[in-house]
């Protein structure tokens, strides 16, 4: 699983950002989409709440926006993908989400279509140079 | 802290009502956290502009909220090419709708030319209004097509469609039909059948005030054009539901015969105008000078008729032989495709 979000991390890491412009950015979100749901729902085997969520997935490289992710979780757990509860840590309600078994089931299929796409973008790039 | 109140209370103020306060809580306890992990970076408490930094690098109130909204767009992806075709489609029917209920008014309560000129005005001036309303009404229908499918009726799934129900290929060669020249060409023409209903009620709409002018001329209509008259109005008028069906989607693929019968309809008014040769009559007490010039008109009229009937009769068989042959390649095409 690490290796994966490495691999989200490595190809939207915004070091080209200054280079690409207004159109790579556009291009870059548009990427990005998809890869954010498939990674949060991989670092939510492990109950987070949406801060620590946050933190782990900058922890592994992949930087999401605090306005970004949590109206994302909430849209996860409307489509039954996440489960969540409130619970008092450290003197403070929070809610804490995690897979649901819908979501392990979903999130193996978005795996192996990931792992199809990146096998396929890694044969044509090497047969491109 | 009554920063961080004042930015939940202004994010609260842009979410939906129901769940608000839950939303809130939450991401009050991510922020809380947000602030103290910086605190706990730095290992003492955040300054207020470093509090600020840290809520503004969260985003502007309205656009957090807007992202906890269950739908961002009044008419979706898969809807939006429908509006849109629709809204095309039908966009010069209106206008033609407008033009001829608005020209059917004028007619049956014009009175003199300034009074008709002040109209047509009006006519202009209102036609944004229209426009503008239509679009709201079919923006509105689709905004509450697109809400309540899903939630009051099943979701609009496209309709299975085949390749072999496409119109057929278009020729190269020849100016593509287009929907709006149709529909301008089907205006043009009630105009002209309203505008001759009107002549004879109205003679200054020939020329204007050059009407007087024609009554002190020493010559006149002759009689025949009562009977070419009605002729060349009845041949104008069954140009119209012609064009019209031109219009309709289902009838491209008789298009070109539809546009070859209007052709037709045209050079039958050609025919009846050369048959009437004499156009002007002497009126009285005119001169022997008067009477060679209106002879001179007369056959000038007819020799311009006979031109244009020989030009539109060529024009018609090579239109004719065009249809003929586009529509042996399309059968040509269809054989070859199965």
């Amino acid at each position: 699983m690490d290796s994966i979000l490495k691999d989200v991390a490595t190809s939207t890491r915004p070091s080209g950002d200054a280079a690409g412009g207004e159109l790579f950015d556009s291009l870059r979100l548009e990427l990005r989409r998809g890869c954010l749901v498939l990674a949060v729902l991989a670092q939510l085997h492990v109950e987070h709440y949406g801060y620590t969520l946050r933190k782990s997935l900058a922890d592994a490289g992949l930087e999401i926006e605090e306005s970004t992710l949590y109206p994302l979780l909430r849209r996860l757990e409307t489509q039954g993908l996440l489960t969540s509860e409130w619970r008092e840590e450290e003197k403070r309600k929070k809610r804490f989400y995690r897979l649901s078994v819908e979501g392990e089931r979903i999130f193996e299929l978005l795996l192996a279509e990931w792992n199809r796409i990146n096998d396929s973008i890694g044969r044509i790039v090497r047969k491109e140079r | 802290m009554e920063l961080l109140k004042r930015y939940l209370q202004a994010v609260g103020e842009h979410l939906p009502r129901r769940g608000r306060e839950d939303t809130l809580a939450e991401l009050r306890a991510n922020l809380e956290s947000e602030i103290e992990g910086r605190e706990e970076e730095l290992g003492r408490a955040l300054t207020e502009s470093e509090l600020a930094a840290v809520l503004e690098a969260h985003g502007m109130p309205v656009l957090v909220a807007s992202r906890y909204g269950a739908q961002h767009f009044l008419i979706g992806p898969t809807l939006f090419p429908v509006y849109w075709y629709t809204l095309k489609r039908s966009f010069p029917l209106v206008v033609l709708a407008y033009a001829v209920v608005q020209l059917v008014s004028i007619f049956l309560g014009s009175g003199s030319a300034d009074d008709i000129g002040h109209q047509i005005g009006t006519v202009f001036g209102r036609f944004p209004g229209v426009a503008l309303t239509f679009w709201g009404i079919m923006t509105l229908g689709f905004a509450a097509f697109e809400y309540g499918q899903g939630r009051f009726f099943p979701k609009l799934t496209l309709p299975r469609w085949s390749v072999r129900d496409l119109p057929p290929l278009e020729r190269s060669e020849g100016k593509k039909h287009s929907f709006a020249n149709g529909v301008a060409d089907l205006i043009v023409s009630i105009l002209i059948v309203v505008w001759l209903l009107a002549v004879p009620d109205h003679p200054y709409l020939i020329v204007g005030p050059g009407a007087k002018i024609l009554h002190g001329m020493p010559f006149e209509l002759t009689p025949e054009w009562h009977v070419f008259y009605w002729q060349i109005l009845g041949l104008l008028i069954a140009m119209i539901p012609l064009k019209a069906m031109a219009l309709v989607p289902s009838m491209c693929r008789v298009r070109g015969w539809l546009q070859l019968a209007v052709s037709a309809l045209g050079v039958m008014i050609l025919v009846a105008m050369v048959q009437m040769r004499t156009f002007f009559v002497a009126g009285s007490a005119v001169s022997m000078e008067s009477l060679h010039s209106i002879e001179g008109i007369n056959a000038g009229i007819t020799l311009g008729f006979k031109l244009a009937l020989a030009v539109s009769l060529v024009k018609f068989a090579w239109d004719l032989w065009k249809e003929i042959s586009t529509g042996e390649h399309r059968r040509a095409d269809y054989a070859a495709v199965l």
